[in-house]
């Protein structure tokens, strides 16, 4: 069942997502968690099946934020659905204009599942910090994507600057598979390592989170060499009695092992899709120090694991001409004649609201 | 392991595993899985597919092998062709050609009879092969999904090879077995030394199915890492538990084990005694195999049976009758079940717990085939409030508190209190809240055969009884058994909650059984 509803305000989509559960018959809740997927309009659809995906695992409420035109008039429209192809999960879909796109907690907040985790995903590139993004500073967990970027490799530096204990990212939610085979190649070995390779296709970022897991692991340099792909090719670890532990994939689908004085075994090693990935994400909403580390490694930063966890909301206005509109905290004056405004308005629009069922 | 300095050491000594890296998933040493009597039906429903969803989960370690020994005429193709099969139809996860591809490459056949030593020499020389082919270094797990009588011969057979020898390539070698294991006391202990003689005693991996569902290890969470429950834990506060196993199934074609064995053999022993240990057991210190096993020794051992045994254990067979819109035959009709055969296939005792938490809590326990649904459960009634403030005719329809772990179908759990009926009058009744486990989990839960059998191959015996559970059950159904010899169970109509014997039990102490 879906409800959409045209120009309206937070208190309305409450009302609305409660009055659908009722319906719904979802009285008695088994929420594990929230899911905010902050995404841009053209990437709607798939965000929604990969966390839907996700959700099979680990039943949520899934509030999407997107965030549209900034020089309109502000407006919220919104499409409720509960049950349904979403299975135990329900769903509201925000689409903010105006002013209105950099105040979305303002809606979101009310919308949070009580008392459970909020989880936070840029499906496209994320904020330079991400306590620009009132969102993120609301989440326990902040989920990222480097590849996402137009330079994953300085969007990797930029991560490692802005750390904070719980950010995650999904490039290295997508070496796990290959963590875990080297992991079981070196359940049996006890030679000591000594340097580390891992080749890929350029700009992949994950590849130097492999090798600075690798350097921080086994205490050894570790590079990364450029191939042609797809995604990560191969990983080789060296050791010092001239033995050495690589797995090859040339075709992001079988992976072989080989280890000196051991047969080679073929792997199945598959590139996972993004509701795999995003699965994985939700099964721990701890902070994920073995990230920090790698991450650590990979971009020469330091201490990233002794940061605070917690971030403050920093204003950044996208727009430093319209800044008077909206200082970092609203005055009281601007604020209450904004409000004006908006109730006249709203008095006199006709709002619509439709329903369709699917 | 100190997480303290920020740098966790590795676990088995492996610098990549990190006990912080909950990503990794656990993953067994290089071993080979060694199963006899492959071509069975438990093998190709359960364990092939448990071993292809394994390795397309990724849990299988890069050095394996899966080696098969049944006595067909068969080369490694016939084989694959089966295993093929059963892992397509029986699959949890979905079937993909490449997952196959590398587990097809790691399958091995060896024909032969269990008497035939020339064979288990064979099986021998493989398995050592094995360790140059495929890496598996030693280490095997033994699966013995035969019938028990010819235990004897393979376990003689694997000493005489030295198969079972961990020290001999220096690697683990473990056994699985599956129950029954025996059929009473000095039976089970028989067994048990002919098994002992050959593996030693912590590599034998018993295995109950039932430990290996989701819910009944949800039980422990439930009870040791919340505070709600456990203080309401105990004989202050509960006034009787009731355990139900009902299978709405006949005995299939199972005649010839199931007519030796009945209800209290095949299901009470095992299955219903290992939930009641897990629900009466006190907290185990550590969660690990041996505190969370001696525990539940303690309970078994602590289990006693009813003085007046024509009343509190009572034994049914089920007769003809309607069960779900089909006409069903009575036992006695069924496919070479011996004319007269007093054999139970419904069974309901009440035992006591001596231990200071449990004193004067009796628990009821029934199981059965052909009731009228399949459901197991374990219902704790609580105690009524000791005073009741409100008007007499107020709280006429309040029962007792229950909670409900519901094991199958519908794992979760219920909450029943009682809660005032909307409107102007004081109106108390019984209401349920109800968790359901598969909606905040939705992940479809891994087969009970294939955690267990991960386990198995990591070596956590945490979900497998150990010889002294065994033998305490062992204890607890003798005694029955021996009072049964001999007298004609009850009779109960197929699709009926067992015969009225059981009823009035529960009348006796002024309860009723609670429809599941």
């Amino acid at each position: 069942m879906t409800t959409t509803l045209w120009d309206t305000n937070g208190n309305e989509i409450v009302q609305t997502l409660s009055h659908e559960r009722r319906a719904a018959g979802a009285i008695a809740s088994g929420l594990a968690l929230t899911l905010v997927v902050v995404v841009d309009e053209k990437h709607v659809a798939e965000a929604q099946s990969a966390a839907t995906t996700a959700a099979a695992a680990h039943p949520c409420r899934l509030l999407i934020v997107v965030r549209r035109r900034m020089d309109t008039d502000d407006r919220l429209d919104a499409e409720v659905q509960v049950g349904g192809h979403l299975g135990a999960n329900e769903c509201v879909v925000m689409r903010m204009y105006g002013r209105l796109t950099l105040h979305a907690e303002s809606v979101v907040l009310p919308l949070l599942a009580s008392d459970a985790p909020v989880v936070t995903w840029w499906y496209g590139p994320a904020p330079e910090r991400l306590a620009y993004d009132a969102l993120g500073v609301q989440a326990s967990r902040r989920i990222t994507d480097c590849a996402a970027a137009e330079d994953p490799l300085a969007e990797l530096k930029r991560r490692a600057k802005d750390y904070a204990p719980g950010d995650t990212d999904l490039a290295w939610t997508r070496t796990t598979p290959w963590r875990s085979l080297l992991a079981s190649a070196f359940d049996d070995s006890s030679a000591r390592p000594t340097s580390a390779q891992v080749e890929a296709e350029a700009g992949n970022p994950s590849a130097p989170l492999i090798a600075g897991w690798l350097t921080a692991r086994l205490a050894v340099r570790s590079k990364v060499v450029e191939s042609k792909g797809p995604g990560i090719t191969s990983v080789e670890v060296r050791f010092e009695d001239k033995g050495h532990v690589r797995i090859d994939r040339p075709d992001g689908h079988t992976a072989t092992l080989s280890r000196t004085a051991r047969p080679d075994r073929p792997l199945p090693l598959k590139r996972r899709d993004l509701g795999d990935l995003i699965a994985e994400e939700l099964r721990r909403l701890d902070a994920d120090q073995p990230y920090a580390e790698a991450l650590q490694a990979a971009t020469k930063t330091k201490d990233l694991n002794d940061r605070p966890a917690k971030r403050t909301h920093v204003w950044k206005d996208p727009e430093p001409g319209a800044k008077k509109t909206a200082p970092k905290a609203p005055t009281a004056k601007s604020a209450a004649t904004k409000k004006k405004e908006k109730t006249a308005t709203r008095k006199t629009a006709a709002r619509k609201k439709t329903k369709a069922s699917r | 392991m100190s997480e303290a300095g920020g740098v966790a050491e590795g676990l088995r000594g492996n610098p990549l595993r990190d006990v912080r890296d909950r990503r990794l998933p656990r993953v067994p040493d290089p071993c080979a899985l060694v199963v006899f009597g492959v071509t069975g039906d438990l093998a190709c429903k359960k364990l092939i597919p448990a071993v292809y969803d394994l390795g397309n989960r990724g849990l299988l370690p890069p050095g394996f092998a899966l080696l098969g020994f049944a006595r067909r005429d068969w080369g490694r193709g016939e084989f694959e062709a089966l295993a093929r099969k059963a892992a397509e139809k029986g699959s949890r996860t979905g079937f993909r050609e490449d997952v196959w591809r590398r587990i097809a490459d790691s399958i091995k056949f060896v024909p032969g009879s269990f008497d035939d030593d020339a064979a288990f020499d064979r099986l021998h020389d493989t398995l050592i092969e094995l360790e140059q082919t495929h890496g598996i270094q030693g280490n095997a797990a033994f699966y013995l999904s035969i019938p028990p009588s010819m235990f004897p011969v393979v376990l003689k057979q694997m000493q005489r090879t030295g198969m079972a020898d961990n020290d001999a390539r220096g690697g683990w070698r473990r056994v699985v077995v599956e129950k029954p294991f025996g059929h009473d006391l000095p039976s089970s202990r028989e067994l048990n030394d002919l098994v002992d003689d050959v593996f030693t005693a912590e590599d034998v991996f018993r295995i109950d199915h039932y430990l290996g569902k989701e819910t009944v290890q949800n039980l422990l969470a439930l009870r040791f890492a919340n505070t709600l429950f456990e203080p309401v834990w105990n004989g202050n506060f509960v006034d009787s538990v009731q355990i139900t196993m009902a299978e709405d199934v006949g005995i299939g074609g199972r005649a010839a084990f199931y007519d030796n064995a009945g209800a209290a053999r095949d299901v009470l022993q095992n299955h219903v005694l290992q939930l009641v240990a897990l629900t009466a057991m006190e907290e185990p210190v550590s969660f690990d195999a041996e505190a969370i096993r001696t525990e539940k020794t303690k309970v078994l051992g602590a289990i006693s049976l009813p003085k007046d045994m024509e009343h509190y254990a009572v034994r049914g067979q089920y007769d003809q009758g309607w069960l779900g819109g089909e006409r069903v035959p009575s036992y006695l009709d069924e496919k070479d079940v011996p004319a007269g055969s007093l054999t139970e296939t419904y069974a309901a005792v009440r035992l006591g717990v001596e231990t200071r938490r449990w004193a004067g809590v009796p628990f009821y326990l029934r199981t059965g085939k052909r009731l009228p649904r399949r459901v197991t459960e374990i219902a704790v009634v609580f105690k009524r409030a000791p005073h009741l403030p409100f008007a007499m005719t107020d709280t006429e329809e309040l029962g007792h508190n229950q909670l409900v772990v519901r094991v199958q179908p519908d794992e979760g759990i219920t909450l029943r209190f009682g809660s005032k009926v909307p409107g102007s009058s004081m109106e108390v009744r019984d209401v349920s809240m109800d968790f359901l486990y598969g909606e905040s989990f939705t992940e479809s839960s891994p087969e009970a055969y294939e955690r267990l059998l991960l386990d198995v191959l990591i070596g956590d015996a945490t979900l497998f009884p150990r010889n002294e559970e065994v033998e305490h059950s062992w204890r607890v159904i003798d005694p029955l058994e021996e009072f049964w010899a001999g007298r004609k169970p009850h009779l109960y109509r197929a699709g009926e909650w067992g015969p009225s014997a059981a009823d009035e039990m529960l009348a006796l102490d002024g309860r009723v059984w609670r429809r599941p």
